[in-house]
């Protein structure tokens, strides 16, 4: 089975006042996995349930190949679909759960059964085939709705934060496994979350949403190398890009009365610094001030008060300077972040 | 139009019901209201606009019939409001057990069949020495007979208070704990926590069930038809909707007259219809029409 | 509310003394029912099987009290049959489904939940009439069902307003159609609801007196109720037979209400007759 190419064009969502999505314009390649990241109450899932069918769009279009599905029916558009609290019915089996989809289609039993049973093989859920959703864990209950929506063999697959109700562990491992999964098929997928690890570990490409609009679509180790804008600088790594707000004169970034050596290539006027925690150092000619010192384990995570702003620096181990401290801020030149006053990306 | 198939479809069989039995007898009762349809002009009946009310203002026991209305109507509410009211503290102040008990016995008279419920009232207030009643007061008539009001009230009442007691207490219920340890702290007695904390609480449920027990009793005749038939004598129990019913139904009088009947009735109905649409204003009925969260059918 | 101080235990008794009316006159029904003769509670005559005999003979003019039965069983199965489905695909509609004049319908809906319906039966009588259901049992089972609608979409509103979107959402995907959804979804899982309608519609069914007593006439379609009515009419009352007629026609009134109890509590305090 092969998935299919999602297109989304100038596809816009209101609930009465509320602007739940501005507008989207989204291409999604055959069989990629698309990660849909942004802050709670953005529409991420308005934009899912938009595609599922279970929402009518206030404009736009949306294209499943060469055809428009918005005036379908949701039975009539092939997707499978996992929700966040697994939606499991629960007076059926977790076998009658998962054949559900294929019942409906007038399949023979012994071909339901046969599929029912290679798809629960296949997620480890085999045995809890008999059981009732209340009576089996979370993990499995998570399990079984991704067989639901996979026994079909649906074109698209819609995952609305499927990880979420998990305790860590298990989540890491489900991660791997529902990528596997997925690429094994091939089924074209679109995964909700909020948890930007998750994002960028599963997919091929990420939306970052901001809103009710989208603010950037790529690769993840793109998103984080070459942010859009602010937003996404801030919203994507952590801990978070550091940014400053100031005015750029040619060759430096003038915060106050501090002036920062910056390399060619950026902006004029008003605009933002950005730079990781992990690209800055602690030896560098930019004076401050420790304020605070915090261990996260494999490395130090000091902050420091320059001029007006504060700034994170991640330092090795072994380095853990006491607050109050005066310290030199400097960071590594080729991996600087220019934006405009507008906070759009300026550069390569 | 596709669009709207499911809801059609899903509303079609209420709606036919709803449409055929209530909302058109509200249109008849009101149109034949102003006929003088009877068993003679059933066929071709004329328009005589408000003479039928007219008529029954001028009518000689109208105004008895009214105060037996009124007097049926606020005896009886007094009954099931206050009973309901006792019944309700006492079950919630013992062990549940006895509690749940105590309110499935009055629950009982609510259940059984009304014809069965009258049969045993008839029985319990037979003359000395078959009835109970009879035997305890010693007396040589059925007491139907000899206090009619007194038992139309309380064979109403033991039906009715049941409302009021399962309303009340699960007011009751709500009521935080809180507030009775704070009482207690405050060093009030029991019957002064009742007063002053629990009926106050009690005050919107018992504003409900008064309301719509008020709207109910007036137009339900069925346990005065079976026990009194609006007797003994002359209208001494007949009541607005029982008259009402047998000037337009009854076998037994020789001309059976719609319109008549018909008026008495409507006035009823649009009594009804400004009560219940009160009602609406009660509900919090904005809460009640959240948009769907599905928008294909 | 807290439990009383023991030395309020006295509230018991006074419990008990406030049942002794109901308690006496189920008593009284009994005792009359199985003896020849009861004064006051106290049986004075032979256990009386006499009293019985309507069971295999046709009394007094009467048809044979099977008849009444199986129209009582007809009335109340289908009644609370009708009221079960269409009110629950009411109430899906207006809970779930989005439609223009959705609040106005529930609006109509609470609007006649509390109206008084018994006022308007000498209308439902005419139109009965018209309609050429008069004196049917087809009749008085729509009459009834429908006068039992609005509580009953009211009722099953309340349950399927608790089921998860998501659940819908879910099945929509899976490819169901809204109807399929209904019955194969929605109403397995409002079951309490369906068992408390239906069992109050049957009880209600079963009691109903107004309606049959003026919509039927011929006693080939009377219903129990009806059929013992006649027996309370009469100049000399046999009260033993009567009794036993009243005990035959309430004992699946009692069987069912202990079965349904729980459920009952709820919908009777949920506001239905006076
Ligand atoms: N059925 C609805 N009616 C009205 N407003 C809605 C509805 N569904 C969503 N919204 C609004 O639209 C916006 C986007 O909601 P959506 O559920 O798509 O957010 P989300 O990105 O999935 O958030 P979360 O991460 O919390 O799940 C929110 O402001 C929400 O309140
Ligand atoms: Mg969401």
């Amino acid at each position: 089975m092969k998935g299919i190419r999602v297109r989304l064009k100038g596809l816009a969502k209101h609930f009465g006042r509320v602007v739940a999505l501005r507008t989207l314009d989204l291409d999604v390649r055959a069989g990629e996995m698309v990660a849909f990241l942004g802050p709670s109450g953005c529409g991420k899932t308005t934009t899912l349930l938009m595609i599922a069918g279970i929402y009518q769009p206030t404009a736009g279009e949306i294209y499943f190949g060469e055809r428009r599905v918005e005036h379908l029916h949701p039975r009539d558009r092939d997707v499978g679909m996992v929700f966040q609290s697994y939606a499991l019915y629960p007076h059926l089996t977790i076998f009658d759960n998962i054949a559900f989809p294929l019942t409906l289609k007038k399949i023979a039993p012994a071909e339901v059964a046969r599929r029912v049973r290679q798809i629960a093989d296949l997620l480890g859920i085999a045995h809890t085939l008999d059981r009732r959703p209340g009576q089996v864990s979370g993990g499995q209950q998570q399990r079984a709705a991704l067989a639901r929506a996979l026994v079909k063999e649906p074109q698209v697959l819609l995952l609305d934060e499927p990880l979420s109700n998990l305790d860590a562990q298990i989540r890491v491992q489900a991660r791997g496994e529902i990528r596997r999964l997925q690429q094994e098929i091939g089924v074209t997928s679109i995964l909700v979350t909020h948890d930007q690890s998750e994002a960028l570990a599963m997919a091929d490409r990420v939306a970052v949403f901001s809103t009710g609009e989208l603010q950037q679509f790529a690769p993840p180790d793109e998103l984080y190398r070459r942010p859009a804008n602010t937003f996404v600088a801030r919203f994507v790594g952590y801990p978070p890009m550091n940014l400053l707000e100031g005015r750029y004169e040619p060759g430096a970034f003038v915060l106050d009365d501090l002036r920062i050596p910056v390399p060619p290539g950026h902006p004029a006027g008003r605009g933002w610094l950005g730079f990781r925690p992990e690209d800055a150092t602690l030896d560098g000619d930019v004076p401050g001030r420790v304020t605070v010192a915090e261990a996260l384990g494999r490395e130090n995570l000091v902050t420091l008060r320059i001029g007006p702003a504060e700034v994170k620096v991640l330092v090795p181990q072994g380095r853990r300077p006491a607050p109050g401290t005066p310290a030199r801020l400097g960071y590594r030149r080729e991996h600087v972040h220019f934006f405009d006053a507008s906070g759009r990306r300026v550069g390569a | 139009m596709r669009r709207y198939a499911a809801p059609v479809i899903f509303l079609l069989p209420a709606t036919c019901l709803i449409v055929a039995f209530f909302l058109a007898p509200v249109v008849t009762t009101l149109y034949l209201s102003l006929t003088d349809i009877s068993v003679i002009t059933f066929q071709n009946p004329q328009w005589v606009g408000m003479g039928n009310y007219a008529t029954l203002l001028r009518d000689q026991f109208i105004g008895r019939i009214v105060l037996n209305t009124a007097r049926y109507v606020v005896l009886t509410l007094l009954f099931n409001v206050g009973m309901g009211l006792v019944l309700a503290l006492l079950s919630s102040s013992v062990h549940q057990r006895w509690g749940d008990q105590l309110r499935a016995v009055w629950l009982l008279p609510r259940i059984l069949p009304p014809v069965v419920y009258v049969l045993i009232w008839q029985g319990l207030a037979r003359e000395a020495p078959y009835g109970l009643i009879g035997t305890i007061t010693g007396s040589s008539t059925s007491w139907i007979t000899a206090a009619p009001w007194a038992v139309i009230v309380l064979a109403n009442g033991l039906v009715g208070a049941s409302f009021g007691m399962l309303i009340f207490t699960s007011a009751i219920r709500a009521i935080p704990a809180d507030l009775f340890y704070a009482s207690a702290v405050d060093g009030a007695t029991t019957l002064q926590t009742v007063r002053r904390v629990v009926l106050p609480l009690l005050r919107w449920p018992i504003m409900f069930v008064t309301a719509y027990q008020t709207l109910s009793l007036l137009t339900s005749f069925e346990y005065i038809l079976l026990l009194t038939d609006g007797g003994p004598g002359f209208y001494t129990t007949t009541v607005w909707s029982l008259h009402a019913y047998k000037l337009a139904l009854s076998q037994y009088f020789g001309n059976v007259e719609f319109g008549l009947g018909a008026a008495m009735a409507a006035v009823l109905v649009v009594i009804g219809i400004v009560v219940s649409v009160a009602y609406l204003r009660i509900f919090n009925f904005r809460a009640l029409v959240a948009e769907p969260k599905i928008e294909v059918n | 509310m807290p439990l009383l101080p023991p030395r309020w235990r006295l509230l018991l008794v006074a419990i008990a003394a406030l049942s002794l009316p109901i308690l006496s006159g189920l008593a009284w029904l009994l005792l009359t029912g199985w003896f020849d003769q009861v004064h006051g509670l106290v049986p004075t005559g032979r256990l009386g099987p006499d009293n019985w005999r309507f069971l295999w003979e046709a009394v007094g003019g009467r048809p044979s009290v099977w008849i009444p039965l199986r129209n009582s069983l007809i009335f109340s199965g289908v009644v609370a049959t009708v009221v079960v489905l269409a009110s629950s695909m009411a109430a899906y509609a207006i809970s779930r489904l989005s439609f223009p004049g959705r609040a106005a319908y529930l609006g109509l809906v609470l609007v006649l939940h509390a109206f008084p319906a018994v006022s308007l039966i000498i209308a439902i009588f005419f139109i009965l009439r018209r309609l050429g259901l008069f004196d049917t049992l087809t009749g008085v089972i729509l009459v009834k069902a429908s006068l039992e609608l609005p509580l009953g979409i009211w009722l099953m509103k309340g349950f399927f307003d608790y089921l998860s979107w998501e659940m819908e959402m879910a099945a929509l995907v899976d490819g169901v159609s809204r109807w399929t959804l209904f019955w194969r979804i929605a109403l397995p899982m409002v079951r309490p609801g369906l068992l408390a309608l239906g069992t109050f519609a049957l009880l209600s069914a079963w009691g109903e007196f107004i309606l049959p007593f003026t919509l039927i006439v011929s006693n080939q379609n009377w219903l129990m109720s009806a059929y013992l009515q006649t027996f309370l009419g009469e100049a000399f009352t046999d009260f033993g037979m009567v009794a036993a007629v009243g005990l035959f026609y309430a004992v699946p009134v009692i069987v069912l209400f202990l079965l349904g109890q729980r459920y009952l509590l709820n919908i009777y305090g949920g506001g239905v007759k006076g």
